[in-house]
């Protein structure tokens, strides 16, 4: 069954008036749901269980590289800034650690299909530590020999030279992810990433010569002193770079969790109104550009499997935003690192101190986690469905777990009232299905059918919807 | 703390738990109740017999019903739940002999040693009939439809061994697995076409004689001919046909 692609409708008085903060659902129940009472006996029994499943799922491995060589103010990531390159030794000792205990937990017949590394800044290790890392990778799980594996990298290319990039085309890597941001120098100095258009050039174009398959770019709206016009040059030169994917983040601006985002002055960003014709902007360019929308913060070329995949249904969200490798179950590794093993979810300590000690023990260095229940797998459904193809069946999704859509979700069904009100979704007793209006707040719309959002205490810990 | 609601939940499928009993009447999957009743003994009956039948349970995953050399005393109708019956040789490698379902007996190999000869473990919350033996056999030989149910049993766990013997590939082996299964389900009136596979796939392995990764890739296979459909533990027949055509050889007629 073929779902179409209702492409959005930018309408910035209905936005602004939803612009509250709200998750991104890359996972569900979110990061600050799980608990410490998750812990290391937990996931080695989830681990056991998910080998033991008729057909164990292919395994998706995350690999965080938390280091980055300079501070760019906007980042909310887990990272460590630093120069010195020793640095690399300590943390890879860890890691290679974690590599070892973990990795034979896992069945030998589960191939590793998705592999992906992040940051912090994966470039931060040479081409030799790379290579070391991803021998131990090899040597301790099973690579996928599959043609359709997905193994990629994200690039600062303020770091990396096409030398680098065509070392990491023979370690393996066949997808790159390159951050740009904002190619305006006003903007670049202000959130102190100065990054010029060869440079990420170079990087692009070596990846194509290497024989990677595809690359994808992030931008940010939303950024000190951005500007509609200094951003359409931007995507004018994004265009150019011809990528396969593009990520268009909204910058969210919390200084008291995120120290970086203390060098930027509140004063300096655009207003709501800017801030939504930014992204108005970008929709439009990319759209003409040959761009699909996917959902979220999203775009990719028609003939991408992003594209492919929700048009056939079988889209799923995932902590780099969407994925055609939904059936896996993730593997995260290094500090920070989260993991989706079977019904649930753990992640690594959140800084060094804490994912070295509990590895110099020689204990996992697990942080968290959560064994999802019944209704937490209802509605990661649910949420899925509506964030990747924009519609439930209720009487499919009923049948299949086993209730009453209208009855279950009552009290979502009253949440969801006003959204329908302003058009931004349809009910009826078949299904409930995104509009276009819709598309840009599908947070908005999923968060009517999150559970823990009734706990108010949460709401600061997420980013505005747009 | 949210509060997780349950209105609108449907109720549980017909699934494989056998709990309809009480003190006059068997549960409707009773491996006993069919030779009894026949026999014009009902539950009261049995009980002026001193034919108890306790309810015991639950166990949970991975807990021993019995284990290798205990004292035969009873034997063990499931039902509700999996157990798996195995040996532990002297170098610890395990051979899974068996897997039971709701309505069935375990226990019976123990009739002539007197000791169980092997474990009976849980594969998910299981709970059991327990038969006295002594009184089972007093049972047998005043009511000779009991007697030949025993009989019955017997030779029908001396027939499932030898499922398993000969040399027969590894898609045989799993189709005949699976098809053997989908009866016994249907036999307790059960769908027939979808179970919940409750045992691992190391289980299923060791008691098919092939490495576990052998168990996914015929399962694989099935899958990408469209033979079935699993989902997890989950298990849909798409084709019985084709699925017993396969397993043939190692199926009854």
């Amino acid at each position: 069954m073929a779902i179409p692609i209702t492409p959005p409708e930018f309408d910035p008085a209905l936005i602004a008036r939803y612009d509250v903060a709200g998750p991104r659902y890359t996972s569900y129940p979110t990061a600050p749901h799980f608990k410490a009472e998750f812990d290391e006996a937990a996931l080695r029994a989830v681990i056991r269980a998910s080998n033991e499943e008729p057909i164990p799922r292919p395994l998706s491995v995350y690999v965080h590289v938390p280091f980055c060589m300079s501070p760019c103010f906007y980042c909310g990531c887990n990272r460590v800034i630093t120069r010195d390159v020793t640095q690399a030794d300590r943390y890879l000792e860890r890691l290679y650690r974690e590599i070892e205990l973990i990795a034979p937990l896992f069945d030998r017949d589960r191939p590793v299909r998705q592999l992906h590394f992040g940051g912090g800044t994966p470039n931060f290790l040479d081409t030799a530590h790379m290579g070391e890392l991803l021998e131990s990778l090899a040597r301790h799980f099973s690579f996928s020999h599959a043609a359709d594996r997905e193994y990629g990298i994200e690039i600062d290319p303020r770091f990396a030279d096409a030398a680098y990039i065509r070392a990491m085309g023979e370690l393996g890597f066949n997808r790159i992810s390159v951050g740009i941001q904002d190619f305006d120098p006003v903007v670049q100095k202000a959130v102190n990433r100065i990054q010029s258009f060869e440079q990420t050039r170079e990087v692009i174009d070596a990846a194509r010569a290497s024989g990677f398959r595809s690359a994808s770019v992030d931008l940010i709206y939303g950024l000190p002193f951005q500007s509609v016009d200094g951003f359409s040059r931007t995507l004018d030169q994004v265009v150019a770079l011809n990528p396969d994917r593009v990520a268009v983040y909204g910058y969210a601006h919390l200084p008291e969790m995120f120290k970086a985002q203390r060098q930027i002055d509140a004063a300096d960003l655009p207003d709501a109104a800017t801030r939504l014709a930014l992204f108005g902007r970008a929709l439009e360019h990319l759209s003409a550009a040959g761009y699909v929308y996917i959902g979220m913060d999203h775009f990719a070329k028609a003939s991408d499997e992003l594209v492919l995949a929700q048009r056939a249904g079988t889209l799923q969200r995932n902590f780099q935003g969407y994925s055609t490798h939904g059936d896996c179950d993730i593997v995260g590794l290094g500090v920070s690192a989260i993991g989706r093993i079977g019904d649930s979810y753990s992640q690594n300590a959140r800084d060094l101190i804490g994912y070295y000690a509990a590895l110099d023990a020689g204990r996992l260095p697990l942080m968290r986690g959560l064994q999802l229940d019944e209704d937490d797998l209802i509605r990661r459904e649910l949420i899925n469905e509506l964030m990747c193809h924009g519609s439930v069946d209720k009487q499919a999704f009923g049948a299949r777990h086993r209730l009453l859509f209208d009855e279950y979700f009552a009290r979502e069904r009253q949440r969801l009232l006003p959204l329908v009100e302003d058009g931004l979704a349809t009910e009826n007793p078949r299904e409930i299905r995104v509009t276009s209006r819709g598309r840009l707040l599908l947070r908005i719309i999923a968060m009517c059918f999150d559970a823990y959002l009734d706990d108010a205490a949460q709401a600061p810990r997420y980013s505005r919807v747009i | 703390m949210q509060s997780k609601p349950m209105a609108g939940r449907l109720p549980e499928p017909p699934s494989p738990i056998a709990d309809d009993g009480d003190e006059t009447r068997f549960c409707g999957t009773c491996a006993f109740s069919s030779a009894c009743i026949a026999a014009g003994y009902d539950k009261p009956e049995l009980a002026e017999l001193q034919c108890l039948v306790e309810h015991v349970g639950p166990f949970r995953a991975g807990e021993h019903i019995f284990r290798t050399g205990d004292p035969f005393r009873a034997i063990f109708a499931v039902r509700a739940g999996t157990v798996k019956t195995r040996m532990v040789d002297k170098d610890g490698r395990e051979q899974v002999l068996g897997f039971y379902l709701p309505g069935e007996v375990i226990g019976l190999n123990a009739i002539y040693p007197e000791h169980f000869p092997c474990d009976a473990v849980a594969l998910d919350t299981t709970y059991f009939c327990r038969f006295s033996f002594p009184a089972m056999s007093a049972l047998a030989s005043r009511i000779p439809a009991v007697q030949q149910h025993l009989f019955r049993m017997l030779s029908k766990e001396l027939g499932t061994a030898s499922l398993l013997a000969g040399d027969h590939s590894a898609d045989e082996r799993v189709a005949a697995f699976l098809m053997d299964l989908a009866s016994r389900y249907a036999v307790r009136g059960f769908s027939a076409t979808r179970f919940h596979l409750s045992m691992s796939r190391g289980d299923i392995a060791n008691y098919l004689r092939l490495a576990a990764e052998t168990v996914s890739r015929v399962l694989s296979r099935f899958r990408s001919q469209q033979l079935i459909e699993i989902e997890g533990r989950e298990l849909e027949l798409l084709n019985p046909k084709k699925l017993r055509e396969i397993g043939q050889a190692l199926l009854p007629e």
